[in-house]
């Protein structure tokens, strides 16, 4: 009598689980495939807009993702870009304010003038979150997410 | 909404969540492995004798030798002498000064681990006890007798060490978290909580007796010693011998308090683990209700970060209570008391685990730094270089994210099969009869997978 119950409960047990993991599997595979940066909600302003101000121009056919900092706050909020391990890491920012552009873990760190702007290029070889601040100030502008 | 400010100043690489399939697996395994130990339950209890043997007279003469237990306790007292004044004296930088990473990352989280592998290690280089037993002593040559204490209120337990931890945690990630980051709390802030908490333990110890407010009150020992129990190696009558692992945690939750003093331990992890995942939009909204009451920024975040950890800690207390509950209501089951302190203990290696499962990757990356840059340069202002190292740094290539991954669940799982097999053993104590012992395990099972679960479940969200 209670072995059929223990029984019966595993039974339940691994076809819900079965079907959890059948279900999540095949989500992943669609999902979480994309190298490149998505902006989460918030504001990232391709850089060049190539295509429409002249063809003439030779800009790179990848939009590079701005992130625009007014009154030493980034617009939109914080900046989230998504790579996989080993992807080239691209974006610039431009600022109204003077600071010091620092990306943790990576720990790179580049001055940028107020009105000017500054871009970052490396290869993402640590996986992770990360963040990017102006140091002066604390304060946050871009979370950094490397997928392995 | 991002205006909270969420940084960890000594994370400079967060982890990232768990991706689902993990999520499902570890689940999965959890389930599985929860109904197999059911279906093998043994019936006699195996683990509420210790089986304790000796080890070799010589390394107890060794290790207890006056000699030894000074210089282990002036070493305590030293390294926290260098903490107090670092933090004091050195940089504001969280993550260049050597008191928050050895006091919140070496010592916080790197005892637990040690105590589990070694023992109660703490024991030995507690520098309140060290202080304590020296002034003991002391005053014992000079007035001829042994100082006279003032009875402990046995009623009172472990309680004071279970508010205790509360309160280190909270200082760390609510107090702290308000300043920008979390373990952002300014070194200097530190030293003072580091000074005011050892006027307090050792004014405490002069009223109840040393060995007294270490067994009871005593914030570091009561944790690091709980986690001591659940290793192999112990002492008993002032000799170190090897017992069965696991066994010394059976008597642990004797004294009252104790189940606090977990439930403690596995809210305030889950809070900080949550607190950038799982509770991160619930805080953000009642942090904006809150902030029209006009109380500023910091105060605003302090009060809702501690009403999210006092509702953690609320939370786990009635999941365990819901558990214990469901075990007293069986036909001839232990009243609720003897069942909310029988199974406590079960709950120390999900507190483990926890630890493990959300302070891993931080450890491997803050530990470079503490036996590197943090060591040579103490107070982080550059001008000294004691070992030859201080222009080293942290490698965050040590760890994949993938490493990480299957540590954390791997911890979870480990620890929720530990609970489980200490929880089946205590119950095959209290019921008289087996069958209703493994029918009463039904609720702690439920209780446990809720646990491990939710464990798992704040690593898929973790820094979401």
């Amino acid at each position: 009598m209670r072995s059929n119950v223990v029984r019966v409960l595993v039974g339940v047990a691994l076809i819900a689980a079965a079907i959890v993991l059948l279900i999540v599997l095949k989500d992943t595979d669609n999902g979480t495939n994309g190298g490149s940066e998505k902006s989460a909600g918030k504001s990232v302003e391709p850089a060049s807009k190539a295509g429409e101000e002249g063809a003439g121009k030779k800009e790179r056919a990848q939009a590079v993702p701005t992130i625009v900092i007014k009154n030493g706050k980034p617009v939109g909020g914080v900046v989230e870009l998504t790579y996989n391990a080993g992807d080239q890491v691209r974006f610039r920012v431009e600022s109204d304010v003077t600071d010091e552009i620092h990306v943790h873990g990576y720990d790179l760190m580049k001055d940028v003038e107020a009105g000017g702007s500054v871009s970052f290029a490396f290869s993402a070889t640590i996986e992770g979150v990360f963040e990017g601040e102006l140091e002066d100030r604390g304060e946050q502008i871009l979370e950094l997410r490397v997928n392995p | 909404m991002t205006f909270l400010p969420f940084a960890h100043a000594l994370a400079a690489r967060q982890d990232l969540p768990i991706p689902a399939w993990l999520f499902a697996w570890g689940a999965s395994i959890v389930l599985i492995a929860s109904f197999f130990a059911l279906s093998i339950a043994w019936r006699e209890p195996r683990f509420e004798d210790e089986r304790w043997r000796a080890l070799g007279a010589g390394v107890s003469r060794a290790l207890f030798h006056p000699a030894m237990q000074g210089l282990c306790g002036l070493f305590g007292v030293f390294l926290l002498g260098v903490s107090v004044y670092a933090g004091l004296r050195g940089t504001e930088a969280p993550d260049r000064n050597f008191a928050l990473t050895f006091l919140f990352v070496t010592v916080w989280l790197g005892v637990p681990v040690l105590s589990v592998v070694f023992g109660n290690v703490f024991r030995l280089f507690n520098p309140w006890r060290a202080v304590g037993r020296a002034a003991g002593a002391g005053i014992s040559a000079l007035a001829g007798q042994r100082p006279a204490h003032l009875a402990y209120p046995a009623a009172l337990g472990r309680w004071p060490a279970a508010a205790g931890l509360v309160a280190v945690v909270w200082l760390e990630v609510v107090y702290g978290a308000s300043g920008g980051v979390a373990v952002g709390l300014s070194p200097d802030t530190a030293a003072v909580a580091a000074l005011v908490y050892s006027a307090y333990t050792l004014a405490m110890m002069a009223l109840f007796g040393t060995e007294r407010w270490c067994e009871t009150g005593e914030v570091f020992s009561v944790y690091f010693g709980m986690f001591s129990r659940l290793g192999f190696l112990g002492v008993r009558d002032g000799r170190l011998g090897v017992r069965r692992p696991l066994s010394a945690a059976t008597r642990w939750a004797a004294m009252p308090g104790s189940a606090a003093v977990v439930i403690a331990s596995i809210g305030t992890t889950s809070f900080d683990g949550a607190q950038e995942g799982a509770f991160q939009g619930a805080i953000e909204s009642v942090f904006e209700r809150l902030a029209d009451a006009g109380l500023g920024l910091s105060a605003t975040l302090r009060l809702t970060d501690t009403i999210f950890i006092l509702l953690t800690l609320a939370g786990v207390a009635l999941v365990y209570a819901v558990g214990v509950r469901g075990m007293a209501s069986g036909r001839g089951a232990p009243p609720f008391r003897t069942l909310w302190t029988g199974f406590a203990h079960t709950l120390i290696p999900i507190a483990f685990a926890y630890l493990v499962a959300h302070y891993f990757s931080l450890f491997v990356f803050q530990e470079q730094a503490q036996f590197t840059y943090l060591l040579s340069d103490p107070l982080g202002t550059g001008t000294t270089n004691l070992f030859g190292t201080a222009s080293g740094g942290i490698d965050f290539t040590v760890l994949s994210a993938n490493a990480i991954w299957y540590v954390q669940v791997g911890a979870l799982v480990v620890g929720h099969v530990v609970g489980l097999t200490l929880a089946h053993d205590r119950a095959t104590a209290l019921w008289g009869d087996y069958r209703m012992a493994a029918r009463s395990q039904y609720w702690m099972l439920a209780v446990m997978v809720t646990f491990t679960c939710f464990g798992l479940y704040l690593l898929s969200v973790a820094n979401g």
